[in-house]
């Protein structure tokens, strides 16, 4: 009984995130279709001869229906050739190879950062019930959620650096090069993505620790005299998840365009800068590929959110919530 | 008056009003023409003189930051317009009619949420190319999908009362049923919305601004301000801080003034979109 | 850690409890000086409309109240330790206290476990041992014990997947694990479907016997109460206005609420017949009521039901809180009762937040 509606759960979870991410694919292959002028004047110029332009679309099978050409292209796609920067004329997929572990070793600290600050703090808010502290929270809530992550960046880059407090406020260090020297340089950058997380977090767990522990199960574990400890561990924090899980999916999204703001601002050779570079340098080669895989790796961190959620409360497989 | 014995969201309220009221009477301030240079020195600090100092180009900051205030909500305002528009349009549609309309508007809400935010917004630059149009069309795309499901949700619930099947059986059409019973019923929460949806807005526009994909030189906006201060951060650190500090002002302003209506008009909204 | 209980002791003893709850509208007397006594492996049925304080009273033993529910004067003790008062355990004693003589049994027995867990989790995290307790028995033992057949399958569930009876069978199993010295239940049938209540009750009753664990079964339904107690106690306005042997009372009842509840009462052919076939509303208290709660709906209201607090006091072979009755008579005024003139004074620094502050208005 279980086994089968949870395994109609995931099957039905996997076929809405295939779905989204073809209507993604057709989403960004568009996009690049509707540059005013087309692929051929930007690769060539405004004062190209329409000679020259016709070439270069037989060349790039330009000429060939639309149709036709979203399924060549996602034919590339789909063995991994994403194209080349028409730019560099090096192939997308080479940029992102090199620019990867950049990016997702910057969104992995923040990641780290909003969990292990973000969760004990919810937890801590939760618990307490203080009209004072609860103000005091929701005050520095609303901050953090308030000010834009280029604000937040510019005001630690100028801390930091007027006032030598330490930390490196650009440039990036390979981590197989310096370890040290790498996390040194990334933690202003991770923080300053984090702060966000951090306080997403703290509001939605608070909230949510709040309300399981007016749940009745509660109640019942307070009455057989468990302790407190053993009441949290066990009974608040698992039931208080689902909805963090839910935030900690929407907050890898806003990474994405996080990163772009603050490999800028700290100089970061990572991903978000090339995409970035691309659309300054109307690269749309590099552009398309990297923000189709961006997406692709939000649905799928959602897919996987989404699993998580039916693995933690056993009503969400059968339908009884969400 | 709403925002009962909530200190926080009442001062928000007059923090809003006070900004709304520089945006809106910003052109008639006596405080010079914002796109006149060399009208004191460069890079000055603020000062009795320069209130809050002079840019690289002997402007003063003052009346920029004015302007600045004025198109950061100007920008965001109207793009909201255009959420509010199109998200309850296609809310109450996609509440009103099932089957394939709504499948076919419910999912392509997805289909755009699914998207990271700022980089549906730079591919969207990208086709624009920089500027205002490409910032605000980026704005209701990003903030459409949830007003369209936040007012569906709404409507849903009023459409199967029963004044609405009254007045379906009466004999109604459905421009006039949801203009005139769905609509009102569904109008607190969009307004709580598009409280969220300006905040919103205001992050991805000075955000476009702030990479330069944004407002373009000489207009400004606070985002295109920080991002022409940045390059002077460590010598003239007020071009980028005092701007940056009021737009995340701003920007609180409205998220709590959000709350406070929401709390006072007891509906559910959905903020968290960055 | 094992408190000091003393068994021959009433294992609830409640004197002159006052409980408010502080609220948005300002205070709610929940209590109103209710005294009650149970005794070791007594069956007593708690009866009194919404409102009239039985669940206030019920989660009070446990100091399980809400965080705005607020201790205003009176005692409450369990197996002869306070839990209100004087001298009150808190902190680690009072968990104890909880875990070694009280179960619960809530009325709604799907919510009161765990949803995300199995059952056999719950019960194995439940009723993880006491160091003293070498040889604990197996979850599936205690399933077997109240009655449940499919055990292996419910100890794979869910809760969600369980039905209200099936759920309230394992609540009374978690309840009665250690052999609690009280139980309470709440309302233990009214989410449980109509043909299932008399087991239900039935197997409640009789496990508690076998283990000779007093109940205190809080209820609506009079009919229940006829069959499976041996004392009932009756509530009206935050206190107990009669209590006594349930055939005696309810065949001779002497408050003429208990009188009008009896006749309220169709006959024994209704089960789960609800008690509002009384003129008028019960009251809402704000602070002490100055006379008899019920005065205002009696039919044999006198004077003084209406100016003068009627004292509980012994009549035959029952408690009474009634003018109409011997010993009712005015020894105390309304104006002792609302100064809390004899309140213990140690209760004046217990006048905090109780229920370990966790939880808001419900």
């Amino acid at each position: 009984m279980t086994l089968t509606g949870g395994a109609r759960y995931f099957a039905g979870r996997l076929a809405t995130g295939a779905a989204t991410l073809l209507a993604i694919s057709v989403l960004v292959f568009s996009a690049v279709h509707l540059v005013p002028g087309g692929y051929a004047e930007v690769v060539l110029g405004p004062t190209s001869s329409p000679e020259v332009r016709a070439a270069l679309r037989a060349e790039f099978g330009l000429d060939r229906p639309l149709p036709v050409q979203y399924l060549e292209w996602l034919r590339h796609v789909a063995t991994g050739d994403l194209g080349v920067s028409m730019g560099t004329g090096e192939p997308v997929s080479d940029q992102l190879i090199r620019r990867l572990p950049v990016t997702a070793e910057l969104a992995g600290l923040a990641l780290s950062l909003t969990v292990l600050v973000g969760v004990p703090l919810a937890v801590l808010a939760g618990l307490s019930r203080g009209r004072f502290g609860r103000g005091l929270s929701r005050l520095a809530g609303s901050t953090a959620m308030s000010i834009p992550d280029f604000v937040l960046g510019s005001l630690l880059v100028f801390l930091f650096s007027r006032f030598a407090l330490g930390l490196p406020v650009g440039g990036h260090v390979p981590l197989a090069e310096d370890p040290v020297a790498n996390l040194r340089a990334m933690a202003l950058p991770a923080l300053t993505l984090s702060v966000f997380g951090i306080a997403l977090v703290v509001r939605t767990g608070r909230d949510a620790v709040a309300a399981v522990f007016n749940a009745p199960h509660i109640t019942t574990a307070l009455a057989r005299g468990e302790r407190m400890a053993h009441v949290i561990r066990h009974h608040v924090l698992r039931n208080a998840a689902i909805p963090v899980i839910t935030v900690l999916a929407t907050y890898v999204g806003y990474l994405m365009g996080g990163a772009v703001i603050v490999e800028n601002l700290f100089s970061l050779p990572g991903l978000a800068q090339a995409v970035l570079n691309g659309i300054r340098g109307r690269d749309y080669a590099t552009v398309q590929g990297l923000v189709l895989v961006a997406s692709a790796a939000f649905i799928m961190i959602n897919m996987l959110a989404d699993i998580t959620y039916a693995v933690v409360d056993p009503r969400v497989r059968e339908g009884h919530r969400r | 008056m709403p925002f009962h014995g909530d200190l926080l969201s009442r001062v928000s309220l007059v923090v809003l009003l006070g900004l709304l009221a520089v945006a809106v009477l910003g052109p008639w301030l006596p405080l010079g023409d914002p796109a006149a240079v060399n009208v004191g020195p460069r890079l000055a600090a603020p000062s009795g003189e320069w209130w809050t100092g002079t840019d690289s180009l002997g402007r003063s900051v003052l009346p920029r930051l004015v302007e600045g205030i004025r198109t950061t909500f100007l920008l965001a305002g109207v793009a909201v317009m255009g959420t509010v528009a199109l998200g309850v349009a296609l809310g109450m549609l996609a509440a009103y009619y099932r089957g394939p309309i709504a499948e076919l508007i419910i999912r392509g809400a997805d289909v755009l949420f699914a998207f990271p935010s700022l980089l549906l917004a730079i591919l969207l630059v990208a086709i624009t190319g920089p500027g205002a149009p490409g910032a605000v069309i980026s704005i209701v795309l990003i903030c459409s999908p949830l007003m369209v499901r936040v007012v569906r949700a709404a409507s849903l619930s009023v459409v199967g009362r029963d004044f609405v099947v009254a007045a379906r059986v009466g004999g109604a059409g459905p421009v006039r049923i949801l203009l005139v019973h769905v609509l009102p019923n569904v109008a607190g929460t969009a307004v709580v919305q598009a409280t969220y949806a300006l905040s919103v807005g205001m992050l991805i526009e000075s955000g476009l601004s702030f990479l330069g994909l944004g407002l373009q030189p000489p207009n400004a906006s606070l985002g295109s301000l920080v991002h022409e201060g940045a390059v002077y951060l460590p010598i003239a650190p007020w071009l980028v801080l005092i701007p940056g500090a009021l737009l995340a002002l701003a920007i609180m302003a409205v998220n709590l003034v959000g709350d406070g209506l929401r709390d006072a008009l007891d509906v559910r909204g959905v903020e968290v979109r960055r | 850690m094992n408190p000091e209980t003393d068994p021959s002791a009433p294992v609830l003893a409640l004197s002159d409890l006052v409980v408010e709850y502080a609220t948005r509208h300002g205070r709610l007397r929940s209590l109103d000086e209710a005294t009650l006594s149970v005794a070791p492996g007594q069956i007593v049925a708690l009866v009194g409309e919404s409102g009239s304080g039985k669940s206030t009273l019920g989660m009070a033993a446990g100091r399980l109240l809400a965080s705005n529910a607020l201790h205003v004067g009176g005692r409450l003790s369990l197996a002869g330790r306070p839990v209100y008062g004087s001298g009150a355990v808190d902190g680690e004693p009072l968990r104890a206290l909880r875990r070694d003589v009280l179960g619960f049994v809530f009325q709604n027995p799907v919510t009161a476990l765990d949803p995300t867990m199995r059952i056999r989790r719950q019960m194995e995290l439940a009723c993880r041992g006491r160091r003293e307790d070498r040889h604990e028995r197996p979850v599936a033992e205690l399933l077997q014990e109240i009655g449940l057949s499919d055990v292996s399958r419910v100890l794979r569930s869910y809760p969600h997947e369980l039905s209200g009876g099936m759920a309230q069978r394992v609540g009374i199993a978690m309840a009665l694990r250690r052999r609690p010295r009280l139980l309470i239940a709440d309302e233990p049938t009214a989410a449980v479907d109509a043909t299932l209540r008399e087991q239900i009750l039935r197997l409640l009753v009789s496990r508690c016997r076998e283990v000779g664990c007093a109940l205190l079964l809080l209820t609506h339904d009079l009919h229940a109460v006829a069959q499976h107690t041996e004392q009932i106690a009756v509530m009206y306005g935050g206190r107990v206005i009669e209590h006594g042997p349930t055939a005696e009372v309810l065949d001779h009842p002497s408050h003429p609420y208990t009188r009008a509840l009896v006749a309220a009462l169709p006959g024994a052919e209704k089960p789960g017949q609800r008690l509002e076939a009384i003129r008028g509303i019960p009251p809402v208290l704000h602070t002490a009521c100055p006379g008899c709660a019920f005065a205002p709906r009696c039919p044999d209201a006198l004077p003084e039901c209406r100016s003068t607090r009627p004292v509980y006091a012994a009549v035959g072979g029952r408690k009474l809180t009634c003018h109409l009755h011997t010993g009712g008579t005015a020894s105390r005024s309304a104006a002792s009762a609302r100064n809390g003139a004899d309140r213990d004074p140690a209760d004046d620094a217990d006048r905090d937040h109780h229920g370990q502050g966790r939880r808001t208005a419900t």
